[in-house]
C-alpha cells in the first residue's frame, strides 16, 4: 500500500459544491505534507477511474465525498462508485473516511469484512446548514464551516499521523466544541441539534489503531 | 382511545418540531444528503405533511432534545459509536 491519498469531489449540486470546496482544503494540507494526491474532481469522480486509481495505485487512505446510502457511495451525478457486494473488496488494506450519507451502516461493515483496516463513516445521513449568500464562497461560510471543519479533521488528523481512534475522537471533539459554542453564545444555537445530530451518527469500524 | 392519545402526542411532537424550525434564520440552508436542500419554510411544510423529509427533521430534532438528558455534552461521551464493528 503506498502513501497515497485519493479523494473523490463530485460536484453537481449545492450539497456537493460545499462538499467539493472543504476538501480542497484537505488537499492542501496532504499536499504541502509531501503526500502524492489522486483527485478525482468533477466528472472524473466516476466509476471507472475510481476503480482504476484504486487498483493501479493502491492508495492508503481514500476520502469520499458525495451522496451515498447505506450500501453505496456515489460519484458525479451520483453515478455509484462504491456498492456492498459489488466491489467493497477495492477497499482492503486501506483507510476510508466517507463523507457521505448513511454508508457506515452497510458499506462500511461489508468493507471492513473484506478486508479495509478501517471505515469511518456516518450510519444516517449526514446534514449540514450553510448560508444562502456564501454560495459563491463557500470557504468562507461560518455557519458550514461548524459543520465541515470537524468533518476534515478525521483526515486531517490521519495526515498529520494520528490514528484512525484518535481522529474521530478529534472530529467529535471539534463537533462538541461549536456545540458548546453556540449553546452559549446568544444566537445561533437552532443549529446545534443538527451538529449533536452529525457528530452521534459519525462512525468508526474496523482497526482504530491504524494509521497513514 | 389509545388512538386518540397516539394522535395526540403526534400532534404535539409536530407542534414543538415547528416551533423549533421556526427560529431558524431565513438566510439559512439545510442540505440533507441526496434529498436536498430546504428552507426553513420548506421543511416546515414537510413537517406539517409528515413526509419522509419532515420525519427526518422530527427524528433529528427528537434525538437532540433526547440527548439533553444524557449527558452527551461532555467529551467521554463522544465516543459513543466508535466500536461497532
Amino acid at each position: 500500500m503506498n502513501k497515497i491519498l485519493l479523494t473523490t469531489r463530485p460536484k453537481h449540486d449545492y450539497t456537493t459544491h460545499y462538499l467539493f470546496y472543504w476538501a480542497s482544503e484537505i488537499i492542501k494540507l496532504a499536499r504541502d505534507k509531501g503526500v502524492s494526491v489522486l483527485d478525482l474532481k468533477k466528472k472524473r469522480a466516476n466509476r471507472k477511474e475510481f476503480e482504476s486509481m484504486l487498483s493501479k495505485k493502491e492508495p492508503l487512505l481514500v476520502f469520499l465525498n458525495g451522496h451515498g446510502n447505506a450500501d453505496c457511495v456515489a460519484g458525479h451525478d451520483d453515478e455509484i462508485l462504491l456498492e456492498a457486494g459489488k466491489n467493497e473488496e477495492l477497499l482492503e488494506m486501506k483507510i476510508i473516511y466517507a463523507l457521505s450519507c448513511k454508508s457506515a451502516k452497510e458499506l462500511g461493515p461489508k468493507s471492513v469484512g473484506s478486508g479495509a483496516l478501517s471505515y469511518v463513516g456516518y450510519d444516517n445521513d449526514f446534514v449540514f446548514l450553510w448560508e444562502e449568500g456564501k454560495i459563491s464562497k463557500p470557504l468562507e461560510d461560518k455557519t458550514a464551516q461548524l459543520f465541515l471543519e470537524p468533518s476534515n479533521c478525521v483526515v486531517g488528523s490521519l495526515l498529520k499521523g494520528h490514528t484512525v481512534g484518535e481522529a474521530c475522537r478529534k472530529s467529535k471533539q471539534l463537533f462538541l466544541k461549536n456545540i458548546h459554542e453556540l449553546l452559549t453564545s446568544e444566537n445561533s444555537s437552532e443549529i446545534v441539534p443538527y451538529l449533536m445530530w452529525d457528530m452521534r451518527h459519525q462512525v468508526c469500524l474496523g482497526d482504530r489503531s491504524s494509521s497513514f | 382511545m389509545a388512538d386518540a392519545k397516539e394522535k395526540t402526542k403526534k400532534d404535539e411532537v409536530k407542534k414543538l418540531v415547528i416551533a423549533r424550525l421556526e427560529v431558524l434564520s431565513s438566510d439559512k440552508k439545510i442540505s440533507i444528503g441526496s434529498s436536498g436542500e430546504f428552507t426553513k419554510e420548506e421543511l416546515i411544510e414537510h413537517v406539517e405533511k409528515e413526509d419522509s423529509i419532515g420525519e427526518k427533521i422530527t427524528e433529528i430534532q427528537m434525538e437532540f432534545l433526547q440527548s439533553l438528558k444524557e449527558d452527551v455534552f461532555y467529551e467521554q461521551d463522544t465516543s459513543n459509536n466508535e466500536t461497532k464493528a
